[in-house]
């Protein structure tokens, strides 16, 4: 084995604030790669795979899972951000606000009445919003969960110093050089392909479904024309509001459609 | 033939080695799959399709070609949806791209219609007619079988009758078939494809079987759900960029990119790093792109065609305007896949019909010049090692590479290479100037790639492949005053003229040359002890001017336009420019004003240049492709789209 230069080795941090914890899982997932990682960075923070200590940065990269969701979590990021050289924020919480961010929608005093025995001890803000409306982020990785493959390639990017071969294009363009048939055109089934930014390879359609939309908006997210097409095709305003409200709902442009459709 | 025949042809090719790929259904579709029998065929099934819809029926009888045409396109086995161009590898100790070669398995393609004919024709000229073959392409190609097939019936969105692209198959096929109900007729129309025939269960055709051949033809003419109005379209289409259709249409558009997928001509393409965390060689793979999608028109700090109104524009004047002055034919083949296919239903023969009802005057475009059979073709994706010998820090961010290339290599001034470093990327830089046998290059650092190359050292390699495109035109400048005007890193691509002109022995008072330089500030002024020189030269008026003015400086503040004087243009004089496009265009429209000939003015529009080669579509501008018809163009080429928002 390559001994380890490790004072030279770049440090990564990785955080955690509202979520699921599945992308970090994804991080995990890597395993034969994780150990190439871990030649090449020094993992200095990494909560779900180390034991408690509590290091703080500065840190070469810092990756962010999660929404910010609590005062906390408020504070939390700015402080990664100031000990971060480059910053990026995976997963649809992070990105988006995540499924959380439903509560955007509601009211959420009302909410924590209704759940919570003792409403007094909970300390959470009124919306769940992605770590990119309170810091700078340089680079914001979708998905629910993040594929592994684009996670790799990049911090790999990131270590290399080049460019992250990831694309803001659509599904559509995933399932047309995969060969699946479009589910929208051939059974009618509604489907947020044509809207959502690609990444999963577009597995949904593969297996006859429409996409959920989990890496949410891509940009020009003709979110209005589609919508009208999923009506014109017999769904009904009820149905197109869940559709835009799922992992990504809180993002401008699903967030504006279903409200549209209220 | 009788039906059973087919059985026959199929086992025939079979045995030949050709792997099969047919109609087959799957996902509720009719596929371009792999076959083996007559069995996988669709036999007994047709499409119904309509805008944005697509559904299977079965259908009164047994024909196994009963359908009109599916989601895919022959597009998806010769030009492949991904596929890794290029491998890095150590040699001599620097790494090198080489071209991929990967194994070709020759192909039959069984049931290849009229249309997808022409479509396979179209992109011929693109991938392999070209100066630059893409190797793996034309492999395929070669070794392909094609068993076309005639239409007797037409699809509620066909309209290939209005593109001449069919119904009847015409030529380019090894077999044709036409199929009755219980009968085929079979034509031939190669050597490989008449070996197959004699060993086909024929007979000669009878003249009634013959009739049922062209009546099937009429019917399927008669039956074309779309028809289009063809007649000076492209003129037409470039007249009428800013018509509110376009407008209209953006609002329906999702810009997903499927109609561009399923095209069975677009060709565009886009080429990603793939580097793992440095165990194995790095590699290019190549896919599918589109114009639809917003990083097909964006470089370091631009996007051309941010709108989904510049998206559809570009696609829609590209495929049935633009296309005839790049290829000599029209982009569309009147497959009605794009129709269908769009999830909204977003028919192109509807916007060209409203766009024709309230149309502006036609514009004159390019004519198409058909480019001279190539008997030695370059490999497109051959690099060369380059090393670098020298290096010279510019200012803050911009260095000159000095290279050692082959003997071999020549150049002319305005040409541009592609750099490379494996692992990282590739881009154009224009060559700067030559020297002692050096290549000169000068880089400004402003993404990943240019980071990486203005980081060198002295005696690195990195991989070069080039020189591609047009020159300044040299010859010109003699004889009468040159003026060439430049902003930022644009004096790059034109110090190799200016030296050229310094070297000659120029008369002052008519053959004088004016350089006007504009940059941001004194610090980022390139190649200063050359201006200095240049300065002490009789023959040579230096002017420069900054935007913003440091301390001790004396000279002129303000843009490149404050330096352009009306009496100091000449008017019989050559006017070379090179910088940002804004000030280009400022520049052009002092100029005009000026009354300075058009064909006086040459600009380079150096922008988004990828594979060189005009194959991936990327740096397209209206009519030309970047890379090979510019990056230098001679002004009245540009005119009628210069400055157009979204190009």
């Amino acid at each position: 084995m390559t001994e380890i230069a490790t004072d030279n080795r770049p440090t990564l941090g990785v955080f955690k604030l509202a979520s699921c914890d599945g992308c970090q899982l994804t991080l995990l997932d890597c395993e034969d790669e994780l150990l190439l990682l871990a030649e090449q960075i020094n993992i200095v923070h990494f909560p779900e795979a180390t034991s408690p200590g509590q290091h703080r940065g500065p840190f070469d990269l810092a990756i962010i899972e999660g929404s910010v969701s609590t005062p906390e979590q408020l504070e939390e990021v700015q402080q990664i951000r100031g000990d971060a050289r480059v910053l990026i924020t995976i997963g649809a919480c992070a990105t988006s606000g995540g499924i959380q961010a439903l509560r955007n929608f509601g009211d959420h005093d009302e909410y924590q009445r209704v759940v919570y025995a003792r409403p007094e001890y909970i300390s959470s803000l009124a919306t769940s919003t992605p770590v990119a409306d309170h810091v700078a982020v340089d680079f914001e990785l979708r998905g629910c969960p993040v594929s592994k493959i684009q996670l790799l390639e990049l911090i790999t990017a990131c270590l290399q110093g080049r460019t992250p071969a990831i694309n803001n294009e659509s599904v559509c363009v995933e399932c047309k050089r995969n060969g699946t048939v479009c589910v929208m055109v051939s059974q009618q089934m509604p489907c947020l392909g044509p809207v959502t930014h690609a990444g999963c390879g577009a597995i949904c359609p593969a297996f006859n479904r429409g996409c959920f939309g989990c890496y949410g908006p891509k940009e020009s997210a003709a979110t209005e024309s589609l919508a009208a097409q999923i009506k014109a095709q017999g769904q009904t305003d009820a149905e197109i509001k869940r559709l835009f409200r799922l992992f990504t709902a809180g993002s401008e442009a699903f967030s504006t459609e279903s409200q549209r459709h209220e | 033939m009788p039906t059973e025949g087919l059985a026959v042809l199929l086992s025939l090719l079979s045995q030949q080695g050709f792997r099969l790929v047919g109609p087959r259904i799957g996902n509720g579709a009719i596929l371009y799959d792999q076959i083996e029998t007559v069995d996988d065929l669709p036999v007994g099934w047709t499409d119904k399709q309509a805008p944005g819809s697509y559904r299977l029926e079965k259908r009164a009888d047994n024909r196994a070609f009963g359908y009109v045409v599916g989601p895919q396109s022959w597009k998806k086995e010769l030009f492949l949806p991904r596929e890794v161009i290029q491998q890095s590898s150590l040699e001599t100790g620097a790494y090198q791209w080489q071209p991929v070669t990967a194994p070709v398995s020759p192909t039959a393609f069984i049931g290849v219609r009229a249309c997808d004919l022409a479509a396979i024709g179209i992109q011929d000229r693109v991938f392999v007619s070209a100066e630059q073959a893409d190797p793996a392409y034309d492999a395929r190609r070669q070794s392909a079988f094609i068993v076309a097939i005639n239409c007797t019936e037409a699809g509620e969105l066909c309209f290939c009758d209005s593109m001449g692209s069919g119904p009847r198959a015409e030529s380019d096929f090894d077999l044709c078939l036409t199929e009755f109900d219980d009968y085929f007729l079979v034509e031939t129309g190669s050597e490989k494809g008449a070996a197959i025939a004699r060993q086909l269960p024929l007979k000669a055709a009878s003249d009634a079987e013959k009739s049922d051949l062209s009546a099937g033809i009429e019917q399927c003419r008669q039956q074309m759900g779309r028809s289009l109005n063809t007649e000076g379209l492209p003129e037409l289409l470039f007249g009428n960029l800013n018509h509110p259709q376009w407008d209209k249409v953006a609002d329906s558009c999702l810009a997903c990119g499927n109609c561009t997928s399923v095209c069975p001509t677009c060709f565009c393409y886009s080429v990603e790093e793939v580097a793992d965390l440095g165990v194995g060689a790095a590699e290019r793979e190549r896919s599918w792109d589109s114009c639809f999608l917003q990083n097909h028109s964006k470089i370091h700090g631009a996007t051309f065609q941010s709108e989904i109104k510049d998206r559809y524009r570009q696609w829609l004047t590209h495929k049935f305007g633009s296309w005839h002055s790049q290829f000599g034919t029209s982009g569309c083949v009147g497959c009605g896949r794009c129709i269908a296919w769009c999830p909204v239903g977003i028919d192109p023969t509807e916007q060209i019909e409203a766009i024709q009802q309230d149309a502006a005057e036609p514009v004159a475009l390019p004519v198409y010049r058909a480019e001279a059979p190539i008997t030695d073709r370059r490999n497109l994706f051959e690099s060369t090692v380059a090393k670098i010998t020298a290096i010279k820090a510019e200012t803050d961010d911009v260095v000159t590479l000095a290279l050692d290339l082959p003997g071999n290599y020549h150049y002319q001034q305005g040409q541009f290479n592609m750099l490379a470093l494996p692992g990282l990327g590739e881009v154009p830089i224009s060559v700067s100037g030559d020297s002692n046998g050096q290549i000169e290059h000068t880089i400004r650092d402003v993404g990943a790639v240019t980071a990486a190359l203005t980081s060198l050292k002295a005696n690195d390699t990195l991989g070069l492949r080039g020189p591609y495109g047009t020159a300044w035109p040299l010859a010109k400048t003699t004889g009468r005053p040159v003026t060439i005007i430049t902003g930022g890193i644009g004096l790059a691509p034109l110090r190799g003229v200016m030296r050229n002109l310094a070297k000659q022995i120029r008369n002052p008072d008519s053959e004088w040359v004016s350089l006007v330089y504009g940059a941001r500030e004194e610090s980022g002024l390139l190649f200063r002890d050359e201006l200095e020189q240049w300065q002490r030269n009789p023959a040579i008026k230096v002017a420069v001017t900054l935007d913003r003015a440091s301390p001790g400086w004396s000279g002129n503040i303000g843009t490149v336009t404050t330096l352009l004087q009306r009496k100091q243009l000449p008017v019989d004089g050559l006017y070379l420019i090179c910088g940002p496009e804004v000030m280009m265009a400022a520049v052009i429209r002092q100029l005009n004003e000026a009354e300075i000939a058009p064909e006086n003015i040459y600009l380079s529009m150096e922008r988004n240049m990828k594979c060189a080669a005009g194959h991936c579509g990327r740096c397209q501008y209206g009519p030309y492709f970047i890379c090979k018809d510019g990056p230098v163009f001679n002004y009245p080429q540009l005119d009628f789209l210069f400055g157009q928002q979204g190009f």
